[in-house]
């Protein structure tokens, strides 16, 4: 059991590796480099060697990565090639936002879309099914940011019962932000409620197939009791798979949902410095978000395998 | 009855506005303490009121954003530096250099000696008075082994020093009768001497920094006792970051922001129905949306083929489908309407497919093959102009091939790189840095490569002209020698479109930038 989650968390430390690597590579096969981004039309070729040299873009891209790994390692990811603001400092409000936004759409998008696909399940077929899966397939069919211009032009523009503006301040208190960052948080609640829903259905329906659930309603239970005892333990590890992923999606693939709302998240952070070509940036983002979802698939699988008995012990 | 009389009456009666009525009393020279009486009784007493919390909303700023003027590039970091510092030169209304910093200047004959008069009892947020000194630091930052965007029109300057605490004598290379307006560029603003903390700048400006998160949000603070008389009106400045242009109108009409620049020209119209919103419209002095050849390459090199181009291109359907009517059409140079130098008497060129088939025919270059190179990253529509170029182009029997490109690294690897693409440029404040930069023979960004001889000794006689009735004359004939020979096919200039809620006051159209030059925290207040 240890050595199952050790060796999770090994592979996990690898892939974060190769992500660093593949990340490094891309920037660097990507035209232009940040001197030319962000001098931009107003380049010329001293100024460019100019910034180009006072940011070391002049020597070999293997030092600089190597450089870079190590000093990631001690915790330093250096500063922003752009405005020299040391990216550790610039980052973590910016990832505790993009986490508190993620936190509160899952903490509205777990239960609904858990609870949905049991009811959905309990009542296969009947009309609360249907009802369920036509309302949770057309908000995922919707691009977001049609979604989210819905919700803005009804509930902040013509209501006033929201802002328009998301954006959160240190200064905030909880209430406040819960307050402002509800649209945001609604909108992605109805992106990966779908997803959810019918994984959650769709596994406890195939295990209320087999036999055993046969035999619990054989023995005179009631169907809630067949459905949350006896289904849903074993119907537990694929839904925690798909919860792990969508939570992973509500930290890293928020960037539009970001732009339109005026949101202060990593997302933006890390498009800008895509575009300005700002490797360390773009190499912390990108270290940031792929140990998110590292440690999410982690802990699905860890928990996938402490609930399911059969799994729990070692063969 | 004299002209103060008529101007009174004009006044009292409605047919002069506030403004026309300040311009007229100061042409006669009459006083404020006159004038103020006047103005209640006209019911337009909107003197500047102090007070309140201006919430702006804007695009063009970046996660990236500092306060170092040697990285500005965008008009988030130029309205929040212009809120806590000042600049050596200001423009007017109209775009004519004034005073700001240095207060005034004297130049000798051939525009290459200039003694600057620098404005005296001014003080900087830390207490520090403004010298001589700090101005000619302010410049150096700019100059020698730098990155600063500014490098490049500073280059002229040959000798810079204090000749006292109040003056700062400068000489340059060569004339250059618009030198003022050179230190007008807005990277050039001014902090004490070896300043050097950028996070948190020291400036004169009516404002102090109190928090700034790039990309975010900075907020601002009044100082108190500005120095312009009837600026500086409000308590606190919040400048938001909004990238997103629904978002930002949103904001708008919601109320949430008092302030926006950039409105979406497919839909201003109907925000112009929002009872509670002004929007203010600064008509052709954006961006200049130009189709570039490069007259030293095949088949471009052909003069006759330019023509056709430029009579093939339908300026008045790109600006109705793409601009939605917000710009004016170009007339194939870079000057725009607000330039005093603006050749006014030069015939617009218009879409004529049979003038285009002509000289198409006349150049006798058959079916030659043409490839425009265009992409999102040369200006959000390039591409939908490209395609509507291509068409009109047609009507004409002229193929042209449109090929689209990445936008990242477009300026890296198309522009300049390709003898035909798409690119913008900004509106420059004298005809003399207009023409220098896109047509100079020393320009690292002559895209159209074309450096007649002819042209070049006309704007270097301009540049050192100080007769403005010769310079006139030089600069109309520039233009029409670009519009005829180059191989610029500037199409459209664009509006600014700034919306204000209905209590913002001082919102008026600025030939430089919008929101007042950027500078509305500055020059506003609230009703």
């Amino acid at each position: 059991m240890l050595r199952l989650i050790l060796s999770r968390v090994a592979l996990g430390l690898l892939t974060l590796l190769a992500v660093s690597v593949l990340i490094f590579v891309a920037t660097e096969i990507l035209p232009g480099d940040v001197a030319s981004a962000v001098l931009g039309q107003g380049a010329t070729p001293e100024t460019l060697a100019v910034f180009r040299h006072e940011l070391g873009l002049d020597r070999p891209a293997y030092i600089r990565y190597l450089e870079w790994l190590f000093n990631a390692l001690r915790g330093d990811f250096g500063v922003a090639l752009t405005n020299k603001r040391d990216i550790v400092t610039s980052i973590s409000p910016k990832f505790d936002n993009t986490m508190f936004l993620a936190g509160y759409a899952a903490l509205i998008a777990v239960p609904l879309a858990v609870g949905l696909g049991i009811v959905a399940a309990i009542n296969d077929g009947k009309w609360i099914d249907r009802a369920a899966n036509i309302v949770s397939l057309a908000a995922i069919s919707f691009p977001e940011f049609f979604i989210a211009y819905v919700l803005i032009l009804f509930l902040a523009v013509r209501s006033h019962l929201f802002p328009v503006l998301s954006t959160v301040f240190p200064d905030m208190s909880l209430g406040h932000r819960l307050y402002v960052v509800a649209l945001p948080a609604v909108t992605l609640t109805m992106l990966v409620t779908a997803h959810m829903l019918r994984m959650t259905r769709s596994s406890v329906l195939s295990i209320m197939s087999q036999p055993y659930i046969e035999m619990a309603f054989l023995k005179g239970l009631k169907r809630s009791r067949v459905v949350f005892v006896h289904a849903l333990p074993n119907a537990a590890a694929p839904i925690i798979t798909v919860i792990a992923l969508n939570l992973a999606y509500l930290i890293v693939g928020v960037v539009v949902i970001e732009t339109v709302f005026v949101y202060p998240g990593i997302g933006q952070f890390m498009v800008d410095g895509v575009t300005k070509r700002d490797l360390p940036v773009v190499q912390a983002c990108g270290l940031v978000f792929a140990g998110a979802f590292v440690i999410l698939n982690t802990i699905a699988d860890v928990l996938a395998i402490l609930v399911n008995p059969r799994l729990r012990k070692a063969r | 009855m004299n002209e103060w009389e008529r101007l009174q009456q004009a006044a009292l009666s409605g047919r002069a506005t506030r403004r026309e009525f300040l311009r007229g009393a100061a042409a006669l020279g009459i006083t404020t303490a006159l004038t103020s009486g006047i103005m209640v009784k006209a019911g337009y007493a909107d003197e500047p009121k102090k007070g309140g919390t201006l919430r702006l909303g804007m695009e063009g700023g970046s996660p990236s954003d500092s306060l170092d003027p040697r990285t500005y590039a965008d008009s988030v970091m130029i309205a929040a530096s212009l809120a806590v510092m000042n600049c050596l030169v200001e423009f007017d209304t109209a775009g004519n250099p004034t005073g700001e910093l240095f207060e005034s200047w004297d130049v000798k004959p051939g525009a290459a000696e200039w003694v600057f008069n620098v404005r005296q009892g001014i003080k900087f947020s830390n207490g520090k008075t403004l010298d001589a000194e700090d101005c000619i630091y302010s410049i150096q930052i700019h100059r020698g082994e730098t990155k600063s965007p500014a490098k490049g029109i500073l280059e002229q300057i040959k000798e810079i020093k204090a000749l006292s605490p109040t003056q700062v004598g400068i000489t340059l290379s060569s004339g250059n009768a618009d030198f003022p307006v050179i230190l007008g560029d807005y990277h050039i603003v001014v902090v004490p001497k070896d300043f050097t903390d950028w996070q948190k700048p020291i400036g004169t400006g009516a404002y102090t920094l109190e928090s700034f998160e790039p990309g975010v949000r900075l907020v601002f603070k009044n100082r108190g006792d500005y120095w312009k008389p009837g600026r500086g009106n409000f308590d606190t400045i919040e400048l938001r970051n909004i990238q997103d242009v629904a978002a930002r109108t949103a904001a708008l009409q919601s109320g949430e922001v008092d302030a926006v620049n950039r409105l979406d020209a497919r839909t201003v119209n109907l925000l112009m129905k929002d009872p509670n919103l002004n929007v203010v419209r600064t008509k052709g002095t954006g961006n200049r949306f130009c189709f570039v050849t490069r007259v030293t390459d095949k088949p471009y090199d052909n003069k006759d083929l330019r023509t056709a181009l430029k009579y093939g291109i339908d300026r008045e359907k790109i600006i109705e489908s793409v601009y939605n009517g917000y710009a004016v059409p170009g007339n194939d140079h870079n000057l725009d309407a607000l330039n005093p130098f603006y050749n006014t008497e030069m015939p617009q060129r218009k879409y004529d497919p049979d003038k285009a088939a002509f000289y198409f025919k006349k150049s006798g270059l058959g079916n030659v093959a043409m490839e425009l190179q265009t992409s999102e990253g040369a200006w959000g529509s390039a591409v939908d102009c490209a395609s509507l170029y291509q068409q009109a182009l047609k009507k004409a029997g002229i193929n042209l091939d449109v090929k689209k490109v990445s936008a990242d690294g477009y300026w890296d690897n198309v522009w300049l790189k390709v003898p035909f693409c798409a690119v913008y440029w900004g509106r420059r404040m004298s005809a003399d840095q207009a023409f220098t930069q896109v047509f100079g023979e020393a320009s690292d960004w002559n895209d159209t490569n074309w450096k007649v001889p002819e042209f070049q000794k006309l704007i270097k006689d301009a540049r050192v002209e100080t007769d403005q009735a010769k310079r006139k004359e030089l600069y109309w004939k520039a233009q029409e020698m670009i519009a005829d020979d180059g191989g610029f096919i500037c199409f459209a200039i664009t509006d600014y479109l700034d919306g204000y809620s209905k209590k913002v006051m001082g919102n008026q159209p600025h030939a430089r930038y919008d929101l007042n030059d950027n500078r509305i925290a500055e020059k506003g207040w609230f009703a």
